[in-house]
């Protein structure tokens, strides 16, 4: 069903030479929008837990959902992508498990 | 009819529970246990939890025989505790509500402690003594709060056992208070700890200093057993607890005290706070370890409390908490 983060389109990472900031892309393809919109609306309520050095966006548009990160340092940076991957792996397992969304 | 699915993972357990109008329909739970000597860290328990969710909650189902159709909300823990394990409960429970097309509900973890004791046990208006592995806390309720009477400074009560049990090795299998209860009953020397309570509220984080600094010498030199220190930490810190529960009790007039929370279950702590109660003619309640231990009937049952009289949270406000304290949530269902 669901696309897992390693299945995803190819992700994207560079330093910004304008302003020096790490820059980070991942696409994540859905199989429906609802789909994409579910998993969008389940990751985003947590705010990242270190105050400051990272910023992380999370869009869709169709059924692709984009996440952008924009963070100081490769460590901090690292940390996030790997957390985030495995929020996504556990949410794209449960839609696998107990999805697809029921019509409402 | 309400059905109320509750999901609980703040700490080492994750625990999906069903409840319908005051029913437990099923109530499963899975424990991440550490080797002797090691506590639980924040990512590898979340990753136990990851792993061992869903099929937690196909139990849940299967066991109540219920549908996702049959569930009228989905309660999750908000908050206090450890912040990657309850993001990892909070993703499943935001996922299942949207698939399900049902409403969700951040419940705080110590009201659902309370709300499951009161269900149990049918205690009316208790003073409550919160006591678990991250908490401790003596609660009256009083206009729409629980309200902390006192509490600890420092650390909570199940910590300083725990930390104790890691000192001096002994198992985690199945919970650390567990074990140091079954050895205390061999203990018969008490050790003098130091006791330390401060008005309404207490402090264990000196007698686990004291205790992790003597007890190898103490043992090494024959003066004492681990059963004899086992005994003894027992004896001093539910001696302190006992007595802010009394004081608080006098406060308010009450002559109900219940026990939640993971220490709740130990039966010395019981049997203390028996005696007690029997001196001032009141009624003490107390729960067995599968509503004691964090659960998840617990959340359903503080949901579905919070349900019924009206409460959602919507998606974007359903972010986790690492600090809730009790007394911030209004308490829309009791007068």
């Amino acid at each position: 069903m669901a696309a897992s983060g390693a299945e995803s389109r190819p992700v994207r990472g560079k330093t910004n030479p304008e302003t020096g900031k790490l820059e980070f892309f991942l696409d994540v393809p859905f199989p429906t929008p609802q789909e994409a919109e579910v998993a969008l609306r389940s990751l985003s309520p947590d705010r990242e837990p270190r105050k400051g050095g990272i910023s992380k966006q999370l869009t869709m548009s169709g059924s692709t959902l984009s996440v952008r990160w924009i963070a100081d340092e490769a460590r901090i940076l690292r940390v996030s992508v790997n957390s985030f991957l495995d929020h996504l792996s556990l949410v794209v397992e449960t839609m696998e498990t107990f999805g697809p969304p029921v019509p409402q | 009819m309400t059905v109320v699915i509750g999901f609980e993972g703040s700490a080492n357990k994750i625990g999906i529970g069903i409840i319908r109008d005051g029913e437990v329909l099923s109530n499963p739970r899975r424990t991440y246990i550490t080797p002797p000597g090691q506590g639980f860290m924040p990512s590898d328990t979340a990753r136990h939890h990851r792993a061992v969710i869903l099929t937690v909650l196909k139990e849940a189902l299967e066991q109540a025989g219920l549908k996702p159709a049959d569930v009228d909300c989905v309660a999750y823990t908000k908050g206090p505790g450890m912040g990657a394990p309850l993001v990892t409960v909070a993703l499943v429970a935001r996922t299942v509500a949207q698939l399900w097309g049902k409403p969700l509900l951040g419940v705080n973890h110590c009201i659902g402690h309370i709300e499951m004791g009161r269900l149990i046990t049918k205690a009316n208006n208790p003073t409550v003594l919160y006591v678990s592995g991250g908490n401790t806390q003596v609660i009256a309720y009083s206009e729409r709060r629980y309200r902390i009477f006192g509490e600890t400074i420092d650390i909570a009560v199940g910590n300083c056992l725990d930390r104790f049990a890691r000192v001096i090795k002994i198992s985690n299998d199945p919970s650390p208070g567990y074990n140091i209860e079954q050895m205390a009953k061999k203990g018969s020397q008490y050790m003098e700890l130091p006791y330390t309570v401060k008005g309404m509220d207490v402090s264990f984080s000196g007698i686990l200093s004291y205790i992790e600094e003597a007890a190898n010498k103490m043992l090494s030199s024959g003066q004492c057993t681990a059963e004899d220190l086992c005994f003894s930490l027992q004896e001093t810190v539910f001696a302190m607890l006992v007595e802010i529960t009394e004081r608080a009790m006098a406060h308010c007039g009450s002559q109900e005290v219940l026990i939640v929370g993971g220490v709740g279950c130990n039966v010395r702590l019981q049997e203390m706070m028996g005696v007690m109660c029997d001196e001032r003619g009141a009624k003490l309640f107390a729960t067995d370890e599968r509503f004691c231990i964090d659960n998840g009937a617990m959340i359903a049952q503080a949901g579905w409390e919070m349900f019924r009289s009206g409460q959602v949270t919507e998606l974007e406000d359903s972010w986790i908490t690492q600090r809730y304290r009790t007394d911030e949530v209004e308490v829309t269902w009791r007068d």
